[in-house]
């Protein structure tokens, strides 16, 4: 089991809910996913890669027969899946500072959600909701959602440069090439160890 | 459509695990032992097979009672959650997973129920389908990138870093010459291998709060 690869956490959680509340989640999460000022907090956060929410009806589980039984369940469940960087205690931390308000609008419908302020008992739900990671790849483990976004700006800067090199003169390319250490200057830190949380 | 944000799909597959009374050990129990034993580097399944930039695989045992005035109830299956962050459609995806690494696949879904293994293409694929969940939600920090595209991103990144950092005060044209020469060998460099930069961790850790 582990829930780390490199710098990158996975945390899986699943939450229950009475089923007439599912339609006020899908709706809000259909807002967030239709208007991108409702989601720019998770973007400023800028330490999530990758994060899904999953409504599952109670209905809704994989049937297949073949000696299955199928599930009789008065919940439906809502999923979470997120990919982020840092700690555990980080990540809940600034999502209860920075996002209390969203959170509060999509899992308040969850079963004896206590609120993500005070953190406290919220760390408590989540640890409570949480189960672990069996098997975790990432691509690219030594990177951040910073590093990768910061990565793709130096690419495309330079792939600007190369293009003109050979067709400027030195000087005329000193002045490109200034111009171009300007624009990367805050994008080029070294991708190192993940730090060892403690 | 939720699966999607910009090129980059959001898999999400729940795979109702066998239940056997006879099996010794358990279903649930040889996956996690397989996957235990999984490499999540150069040389994992998912850096082989094509498209995958983080993807996860999770026993489910079972839903989780918050306590009271709730009801408790429990599932009358395990599931093997598959949740990964691939480039392209759905069915290019699972062929290029069943192309490279059909042996994986059919060790760890072999413990599923109904599950045809990776040869048969068309039932592979209609079984994932069959196992899907279509998600609510979905949120990529970079939506337009491909793995090869970040993998050449950030090793150009390191590069320039380097070239930037050796290259204070030069003359314009040494500048240039240099410049071209080290654009020509940067583009000729091969892209590193998905998982290769991770660390190497024999002992793995990462439980709920870490």
């Amino acid at each position: 089991m582990s829930n780390i690869n490199g710098k990158v956490y996975a945390m899986n959680a699943i939450t229950p809910m009475k089923p007439w509340k599912t339609w006020i989640v899908r709706g809000i999460l259909f807002l967030l996913g239709h208007f991108k000022s409702l989601r720019q907090d998770v973007v400023n956060l800028s330490f999530i890669e990758f994060a899904r929410w999953v409504v599952l009806p109670r209905r809704g589980f994989p049937f297949l027969g073949n000696g299955q039984v199928k599930e009789n369940l008065q919940y439906d469940y809502l999923l979470f899946f997120s990919n982020f960087n840092g700690t555990w205690n980080q990540y809940i931390d600034a999502f209860s500072a920075v996002l209390s308000k969203g959170l509060n609008l999509i899992w308040r419908w969850s079963e004896k959600f206590p609120g993500s302020v005070p953190v406290t008992l919220f760390k408590q739900y989540i640890a409570l909701l949480q189960f672990d990671t069996d098997y975790y790849y990432s691509a690219y483990p030594h990177a951040t959602a910073n590093d990768i976004e910061s990565a793709h700006i130096v690419q495309s800067s330079f792939d600007q440069l190369a293009s003109i090199a050979e067709q400027s003169s030195p000087q005329q390319f000193a002045d490109a090439y200034l111009r171009f250490v300007l624009q990367v200057q805050c994008h080029i830190g070294a991708t190192g160890d993940a730090p060892v949380a403690g | 459509m939720p699966n999607k944000n910009g090129s980059v799909y959001g898999l999400t597959i729940l795979s109702p695990i066998i239940d056997d009374d006879k099996a010794t050990p358990s279903h649930d129990l040889q996956i996690r032992d397989y996957l235990a034993k999984l490499s999540t580097r150069e040389d994992s399944p998912f850096a082989v097979a094509p498209g995958t930039h983080l993807a996860r695989l999770v026993v489910l045992d079972d839903v989780i009672y918050v306590g009271m005035p709730a009801c408790e109830e429990h599932l009358r299956s395990k599931y093997l959650i598959f949740e990964s962050n691939c480039d392209g459609d759905l069915d290019g995806y699972l062929h290029g997973l069943a192309d490279t690494i059909g042996d994986h696949l059919d060790a760890i879904w072999k413990h599923c129920v109904g599950y045809p293994g990776a040869s048969n293409r068309q039932a592979f694929i209609d079984y994932m389908k069959a196992c899907q969940l279509d998600t609510t939600f979905y949120f990529a920090a970079v939506n337009d990138k491909s793995v090869e595209e970040t993998l050449r991103a950030l090793q150009t990144q390191t590069a320039v870093a380097d070239f930037i950092a050796t290259h204070q005060g030069a003359d314009p044209a040494t500048l240039q010459r240099e410049f071209i020469q080290f654009a020509a060998q940067l583009r000729a460099r091969p892209i590193p291998r998905p998982g290769s930069m991770g660390p190497l961790r024999d002992i793995k850790t990462g439980g709920h709060n870490e």
